[in-house]
């Protein structure tokens, strides 16, 4: 550590973020009397681990300036306000039929000045600024209808995995932090979406055909008692939760990057919260944008 | 509360401290005589600062368990180090003090010509003189009567009072049989006292090796929750939340220690007072929220932990 709590007394906030922090005693989770102090202080420690995932990718904001239980809108365009030292991304959105004004979170800063904004949640899109139309990572979606529960999940994620390692990939898990499963594949640059869909799909047809209650099909994706693979969300401007970002929940869970081994029954989204994932140890998707495979 | 009655009835290490206090009795008798010691008000902060200075004990008498006595002294526990300023005339520095002041003709009236009062309607008393008044005054028995042993945990702290130290007045035996027997059985001795004006429910546990006695409110003091309304309709939480809520709570439990709340407001009233002294000007800064301290601590820790990478 550079300094000790004695020099803490001596400097002061603004010398260690460009952000003016504001209404840290506002409460952001009806349970645990969770604070956005608390949301600041939990995304400025795992900024180590978030950052380095965020860099470059076009976020989606979802706020809500009343906590969970108040209004709450996504933010895809940078706001006004927004300060110099948030890099912006500029494109074209067809379905805005306009120019949008991405966040990168490419520092600090912006990480902090994104809580700030009571943006519990932080979602990513699957390619970098630059490369829209090519995935960088492939995402399996799993999530249960009930009365199916998150054990069943687990189950249908597990055998996900073994499909991929029999294809000689390496996937990563986290928890989506509401009911379901991530299930990522990093990818080398230079597929295009429609391509990372198919394999997607693919796995999917061949796990539903043999596994009971996977679906591999949209139509069928709502039925209760089944989990559907949802290969939909590998589609260009799609977005999902960023690894350690919170969810809007009672809970205060969190999108929770697991080890495999530790994705076993009896697990649950909601033990990943805003408490206990800061005295977790280990960072099980570390070097997942090294690890970069071909299908 | 019935009292005790006889020591066949107390547990086996008690009936011996009977014993034990009747054998040191007999060398040399009880000294309290009521009368001829100063009676001194439990609550009067005058008795307790005199008690403070001069270490003297300010009541001594014994605590009495059906035919038992275990002699002891009483000595104030609580030091009540709340930081106070004195209150002074801006225009010549000098200290104020509090007068009973005539609310009629606005005089000043000296101790001598007051007399009691109780207010029967809005501006109408029922006079009282001194002696009409020491019927209802309980007798000072130099006694601390126990009626009956209750498990510790069992007391809740709301109707704890004032704490104070009983140290053993020549019949140590007979206290550590109390203090040993209390402990390995996790009970405290419920009962009373009786002070000049006002008897009050006490329980005596034993802390640290000591007997403490705590002087009690009465249950007509303390006001009962569910005089709020509100409190019989709240819903059952949800399972899920309560799960959540709990872990939180396991996530944060921990050993109590005092010393972790140290008096924050002295100490900075202490570090202003120095600095005054030291001939400094005092000028306010807009001080950052608490949690501002905390968060600039991980701020620091994860720029130095980035810087690295």
């Amino acid at each position: 550590m550079v300094s000790g709590p004695d020099s803490l007394e001596r400097i002061s906030i603004d010398n260690l973020t460009r952000v003016r922090l504001t209404r840290l005693d506002k409460a952001m989770y009806p349970a645990g009397l969770i604070t956005k102090g608390d949301v600041l202080m939990y995304y400025i420690r795992v900024a180590p681990l978030l950052l380095p995932f965020l860099r470059n990718r076009p976020l989606t904001l979802h706020r809500f300036p009343d906590g969970v239980e108040g209004e709450d809108f996504f933010e895809k365009d940078a706001p006004p306000g927004t300060p110099d030292f948030v890099d912006i991304f500029t494109r074209f959105s067809d379905t805005a039929g306009r120019d949008v004004h991405f966040i990168l979170c490419n520092n600090l800063d912006t990480l902090i000045w994104i809580a700030n904004l009571a943006s519990l949640e932080i979602h990513t899109t699957l390619s970098t600024a630059g490369s829209s139309e090519s995935p960088d990572l492939l995402l399996f979606d799993l999530d249960p209808e009930p009365p199916l529960q998150f054990d069943d999940v687990i189950d249908i994620a597990q055998i996900v995995r073994e499909h991929l390692e029999d294809a000689g990939l390496q996937p990563y898990v986290k928890t989506s932090g509401k009911k379901g499963v991530h299930i990522v594949v990093p990818l080398v640059p230079g597929y295009r979406f429609r391509e990372a869909r198919e394999f997607v799909h693919g796995i999917g047809r061949e796990i539903a055909r043999t596994t009971p209650h996977a679906v591999s099909e949209f139509p069928r994706s709502r039925d209760p008692g089944t989990i559907f693979i949802d290969y939909l969300q590998n589609v260009h401007g799609k977005t999902m939760a960023a690894p350690y970002s919170l969810r809007a929940t009672a809970g205060a869970s969190v999108s929770a990057p697991l080890r495999w081994e530790e994705l076993r029954h009896g697990v649950r989204p909601e033990d990943f919260n805003i408490k206990t994932m800061l005295s977790r140890h280990e960072d099980p998707w570390r070097g997942i944008l090294e690890a970069r495979q071909r299908l | 509360m019935k009292p005790a009655r006889d020591s066949d009835t107390l547990p086996v290490p008690l009936a011996r401290a009977a014993k034990n206090a009747a054998r040191v009795a007999g060398k040399k008798p009880a000294p309290a005589v009521p009368g001829k010691k100063e009676e001194t008000d439990l609550l009067s902060p005058d008795d307790r600062e005199h008690a403070e200075k001069t270490g003297r004990p300010f009541w001594s008498g014994s605590i009495t368990i059906g035919l038992i006595n275990v002699p002891v002294r009483l000595y104030t526990m609580v030091r009540d180090r709340a930081f106070t300023f004195r209150l002074l005339h801006r225009a010549d520095g000098q200290p104020l003090r509090y007068d009973r002041v005539c609310s009629r003709d606005g005089i000043v009236i000296p101790w001598a010509d007051t007399v009691k009062g109780y207010e029967v309607r809005k501006g109408e008393f029922l006079v009282f003189e001194p002696d009409e008044l020491k019927g209802a005054v309980p007798e000072s028995s130099q006694k601390i009567r126990i009626d009956k042993f209750v498990s510790y945990l069992s007391l809740d702290p709301v109707y704890f009072e004032n704490s104070y130290l009983l140290i053993p007045d020549w019949s140590e035996e007979a206290y550590s049989l109390l203090v040993a027997a209390l402990q390995e059985l996790g009970r405290a001795a419920a009962g009373t006292i009786t002070l000049r004006t006002k008897e009050h429910p006490v329980v005596v546990h034993v802390y640290d090796g000591a007997l403490v006695l705590t002087t009690l409110r009465h249950a007509d003091e303390v006001m009962q929750p569910h005089s709020f309304a509100i409190l019989p309709t709240l819903s059952v939480p949800k399972e899920s939340e309560l799960a959540l809520a709990k872990r939180i709570i396991r996530d944060l439990s921990g050993d109590f220690s005092i010393n972790d709340y140290p008096d924050r407001y002295r100490e900075a009233i202490f570090a202003l007072i120095d600095r005054k002294l030291a001939g400094e000007k005092i000028v306010y800064e807009e001080p950052h929220p608490g949690e501002a301290k905390e968060l600039m601590q991980a701020l620091q820790e994860t720029i130095a932990t980035l810087a690295r990478k």
